[in-house]
């Protein structure tokens, strides 16, 4: 059993996920319409390139961005969640061997004590996440069902990996059930909103390219995020 | 159940049907037919296949509703935080939910949905700056209002402003020889004061071409003769077309397309016509936003520009006080605390927040300008924007949203506020008019015209 | 002379002393009248809604509105109508003096007609978007007299028999004063030319004596004939005076001496560009105080 995740169900996962993500941004990018958006894509690549990376660089900087700055709270949980989500299953000591032994590619690996924080960070902010949406009016209309769903299916995998860690209960099982639960989120990010691993690049270099050509960018130091 | 007869899904097309629907005072008998207008559902999902490409469908797909745009939109923090003014909500409630059922909704729901449209949003872009996923409400609202539009489920007003923009190719009822005559009359008016004063119609070549808003040529030809006068002191080559003078676009705030491109394309023609170096337009934001910075894309122009560069007032003036075209006189400067409004249509939507602030520093004392706050590409809408202005049944709610920038201003405890925006404008006046905080409100070429140095060659002889 | 009498009414007592003056001048001139009211400022930014000058309230306006102040007008004047065939009311909407000048342009009258304290018109808001008032911004752009009416015009009896020309020797006195002359040449008036000296200026200098004010009142008079009784030609029943003293305290009382039943003078723009200033011009400040109708001109009378 342990095998057969590790082995193909790690490779059929991580390839559903990547083509799937990769399907995703071509049918972004193709859909992409000068007229329909008003943006001149590529009369004015060069300062929508610009546009583009500022719109990322400022928004991936903790921080970086006004909408960042003025709500502190969320920006940590928001960090919190997310160095450990995409730095855990790529730079885990445990997680690099194995991608080695199934894909044959070789990450350097976290030491033992961040990888622990970060775990954790990442546990404890969804805890708080899942929080917020029920406590905030502003955030309760907004949520779902799917909502708490998507949130539960990325901390899972986390939460199993944890009682692993610390060899809580049976680590056999809670070891195959923390692989399952990874590889359904693997397979899960091409077709639900998890997608924003990709997705989210691609619409803040769209809205950066909006600004950077269209709404200014062209006119001066370009936008303040 | 038929269309209504005022009320229905058929631009306005003739100087005819416009009078009758003018006639229906306050829409009445319009919001009635509205009661009992179709849907036309098939149409409603062929445009939105047609039209909604991968960016919205993405936006509203991908939306984490995390509630962190908010904040950031005035409408819900001066409603008392009512999550039902969350963008996010106000967003997916209407066009997310017309994608989902794929665009089976009912007459109700379109009223739902005109009312979130035009009552509670006014497209300032900025709830677009907070969300960390780079989802643009206030572009997904201009699009539903397209949608609505198409459907005849529009205010009033801006069924009737569209109308005049087919009609006359302005936003009201002023015609090509109602614009020269009137600035002919603003010439008298003023030629002994400023000998020489001229205002060349349909020059070829000329440097600058200027449009203006057809509200300055119907109510204030004031602001003509200072913009006149203004460019006669600084000595520049100007002049204005017979036709296709109107920068405005209610068509715009109306989700009225077509008539955005022929408003557009009469100002590109005006262009092309006179081939000047460059397009100067008056103080008006969602003006500027329609010829320079949508209009490109409305008449189908590549390149996202326009056929010549064009530029916003403030551009000009900044540029003509720097270069010392205009000369302003430093004991005429304005002595009292002053504040600016920054558009959102050419500040947040064209970047030329530092340009304003440049004017600021040569017109006002040092010391006594206070900008608000937040400001720059972060200012809150002044309350009016998106057509909000002039909608009656939307009138209350406007009212309430006048609060935000009622509180701004007091709080930078200025007296006068800068407003080079003829929308913000009317919005700064009846915030004082509603709530009698006591400020004086202007635009940029009144101020300028007291303080300006007259040329001694330009001078009257004595 | 008269043979067109614009006058722009605000339909309330304000401009009743006007009326009297406006339709006396008709009748006694056979002139048309046309009784012109702006009956609301638009607001609210594009939408058809205006804000009801007289009542303050907003309406959205559509053609039962405006027959129904029209009606309004014509019951209100009903008495003064019954005495003159010759007559059109006309409303319309905008800034009031805007209006008056757009209509003036179109029908070209020999005179506009207002009331003298209809003050800025308009809602709260509007009279503070204006600096001055109706009449302020009338009388500064036309290319027409305005003869403004504030105070109950007693010694007006329908016609002009007795004109005071008050000039302060700039250019817009010599329009006024081409006027002027016009006038009581047709209409065989007496004729006083007057200047008031500016004496406030010397107050805090005591080195001016008497002496030197009487070089400046002889040097008035000479200016005076220099600039308009060398162009009266053998007109003959006129008269001039120079006093000293604050101008327009000295030109009401010359008026009030002389028993003038009209003051004619120029408008000076200069003086009003001072938004915060609500005392106007010379010109204002004897319309406020006159008892007799004063005509105030700025630019030459009848150029385009
Ligand atoms: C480079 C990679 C990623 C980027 C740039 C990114 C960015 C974002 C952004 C901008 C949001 C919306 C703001 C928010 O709701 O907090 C978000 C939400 C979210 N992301 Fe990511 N993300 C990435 C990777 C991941 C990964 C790997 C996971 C899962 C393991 C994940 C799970 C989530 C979840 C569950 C939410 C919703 C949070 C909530 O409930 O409010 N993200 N992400
Ligand atoms: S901030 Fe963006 S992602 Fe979050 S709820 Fe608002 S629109 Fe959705
Ligand atoms: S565009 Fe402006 S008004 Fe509309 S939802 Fe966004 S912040 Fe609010
Ligand atoms: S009216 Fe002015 S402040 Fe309001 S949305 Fe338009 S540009 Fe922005």
């Amino acid at each position: 059993m342990y095998d057969l995740l590790t082995g193909p169900g790690l490779k059929l996962s991580i390839g559903i996920c990547l083509i799937g993500l990769i399907i995703r941004g071509v049918l972004y990018i193709k859909g992409l319409h000068w007229q329909l958006d008003r943006v001149a894509y590529t009369a004015h690549l060069k300062a929508g390139i610009r546009g583009a990376l500022r719109s990322i660089f400022f928004w991936i900087l903790p921080f970086g961005a006004r909408g960042w700055r003025t709500q502190p709270l969320m920006t940590v949980l928001f960090f919190g969640f997310h160095i450990g989500a995409v730095c855990i299953p790529l730079f885990l000591a445990a997680h690099t061997m194995i991608l080695q032994k199934a894909l044959g590619i070789s990450f350097a690996s976290l030491n033992q004590t961040v990888a622990d924080v970060m775990s954790w960070g990442v546990v404890v902010s969804a805890f708080f996440l899942a929080l917020r949406r029920l406590v905030l009016p502003e955030v309760r209309i907004l949520s779902g069902p799917y909502d708490y769903l998507i949130l539960f299916l990325s901390a899972a995998p986390f939460i199993t990996g944890l009682l692993c860690r610390y060899e809580i209960g049976d680590y056999s099982f809670f070891l195959l059930i923390h692989i399952l639960l990874g590889e359904i989120l693997l397979i899960s990010i091409p077709f639900t909103r998890l997608s924003h691993i990709l997705l989210f690049f691609l619409s803040r270099a769209q809205l950066g390219m909006d600004f950077g050509i269209k709404r200014g960018g062209m006119k001066g130091k370009g936008l303040n995020w | 159940m038929p269309e209504g007869t005022l009320c229905n899904r058929q631009p306005i097309q003739t100087d005819e049907a416009l009078k009758t629907l003018l006639s229906d005072t306050g829409g009445r008998q319009y919001y009635q037919e509205m009661q009992s207008l179709p849907v036309d559902t098939p149409l409603l999902w062929e445009t939105i296949q047609k039209t909604c490409r991968s960016r919205i469908r993405t936006w509203l797909s991908m939306c984490a509703r995390c509630g962190m745009c908010a904040d950031s939109c005035f409408l819900y923090r001066i409603n008392d935080r009512d999550p039902k003014q969350v963008p996010a909500y106000k967003i997916q409630s209407t066009l997310g939910e017309i994608l989902r059922r794929k665009g089976r909704v009912d007459n109700a729901f379109m009223q739902m949905a005109m009312e979130t449209a035009w009552a509670k949003c006014t497209c300032c872009n900025r709830c677009g700056l907070y969300c960390p996923h780079g989802i643009d409400m206030g572009v997904m609202f201009g699009y539903l209002r397209g949608l609505l539009y198409q459907q005849g489920f529009v205010p009033w007003e801006l069924k009737i402003g569209a109308g005049m923009h087919r009609v006359y190719h302005a936003q009201m009822d002023v015609t090509d020889a109602d614009f020269t005559e009137t600035f002919a009359w603003m010439v008298e008016e003023n030629e002994e004061d400023y000998p020489g004063l001229a205002v060349p119609v349909d020059k070829v070549g000329a440097d600058i071409m200027y449009t203006v808003n057809a509200r300055e040529v119907k109510h204030y030809p004031e602001d003509l003769a200072e913009a006149a006068i203004l460019f006669h002191l600084a000595g520049e080559n100007w002049t204005v077309p017979s036709r296709g003078w109107e920068q405005t676009s209610l068509a715009m705030f109306a989700g009225d397309w077509e008539a955005c491109k022929i408003q557009v394309e009469s100002v590109y023609d005006a262009m092309e016509r006179l081939k000047p170096k460059r397009m100067v337009g008056t103080e008006c934001g969602h003006a500027h936003r329609a010829t320079v910075v949508e209009g490109p894309y409305w008449a189908g122009r590549k390149d996202g520009l326009p056929p010549v560069e064009s530029i916003h007032y403030v551009e000009w003036l900044a540029e003509a006080l720097r270069t010392g075209k205009l000369k302003i006189n430093p004991e005429k400067r304005i002595k009292e605390p002053v504040t600016l409004q920054d558009s959102c249509n050419y500040v947040r939507n064209h970047g030329l927040k530092e340009i304003t602030r440049e004017i600021m520093s040569y017109i006002v004392e040092p010391g006594y300008f206070i900008d608000m706050s937040p400001n720059r590409e972060h200012n809150y809408c002044c309350g009016g924007g998106g057509g909000f202005n002039g909608i009656g049944l939307y009138r209350k709610q406007r009212n309430k949203a006048l609060i935000t920038k009622r509180d701004q201003i007091l709080s930078t405890g200025a007296k006068l506020v800068i407003a080079p925006c003829h929308n913000c404008w009317d919005a700064i006046r009846d915030l004082e008019e509603e709530y009698r905080i006591g400020i004086r409100w202007s635009f940029l070429k009144p101020l300028i015209l007291k303080m300006v140095e007259i040329p001694e060659h330009l001078k009257p002889e004595e | 002379m008269f043979k067109k009498i614009l006058f722009a009414t605000s339909a309330t007592e304000a401009c009743d002393h006007a009326a009297r003056v406006a339709f006396d001048m008709a009748r006694r001139y056979h002139a048309h009248i046309d009784v012109f009211h702006v009956l609301g400022v638009p607001t609210r930014g594009y939408s058809q809604v205006v804000v009801d000058l007289t009542t303050g309230d907003e309406v959205t306006l559509d053609d039962n509105y405006r027959d129904l102040v029209k009606e309004e007008i014509r019951s209100y004047y009903d008495h003064q109508i019954q005495t003159t065939d010759d007559f059109a009311i006309t409303v319309t909407i905008g800034h009031p003096h805007r209006e008056i000048l757009r209509i003036a342009r179109a029908e070209k009258p020999d005179i506009i007609v207002m009331g003298g304290s209809t003050g800025a018109s308009g809602s709260y808001a509007h009279k503070k978007a204006a600096t001055g008032s109706t009449f302020q911004r009338v009388a500064k752009a036309a290319h027409f007299p305005v003869l403004v009416i504030n105070r109950p015009a007693a010694s007006f009896w329908g016609g002009f028999s007795n004109v005071v020309f008050a000039t302060d020797f700039s250019d817009a006195a010599d329009h006024a004063f081409a006027f002027a002359f016009k006038l009581v040449k047709e209409l065989n008036c007496e004729f006083h030319l007057f200047h008031a000296l500016d004496i406030t200026c010397f107050q805090t200098d005591n080195f001016h004596t008497q002496d030197t004010i009487d070089d400046q009142i002889r040097n008035a008079i000479a200016q005076i004939r220099f600039r308009y009784v060398s162009k009266m030609g053998d007109f003959k029943p006129y008269a001039m005076e120079v006093w000293e003293g604050i101008p327009f305290v000295e030109i009401v009382k010359y008026a009030r001496e002389k028993q003038a039943d009209l003051i004619i003078m120029a408008y000076n723009t200069r003086q009003t560009d001072d938004p915060e200033a609500s005392i106007g011009s010379v010109a204002e400040q004897v319309i406020l105080r006159a008892n007799c109708p004063v005509i105030s001109i700025n630019r030459s009378v009848g150029k385009e």
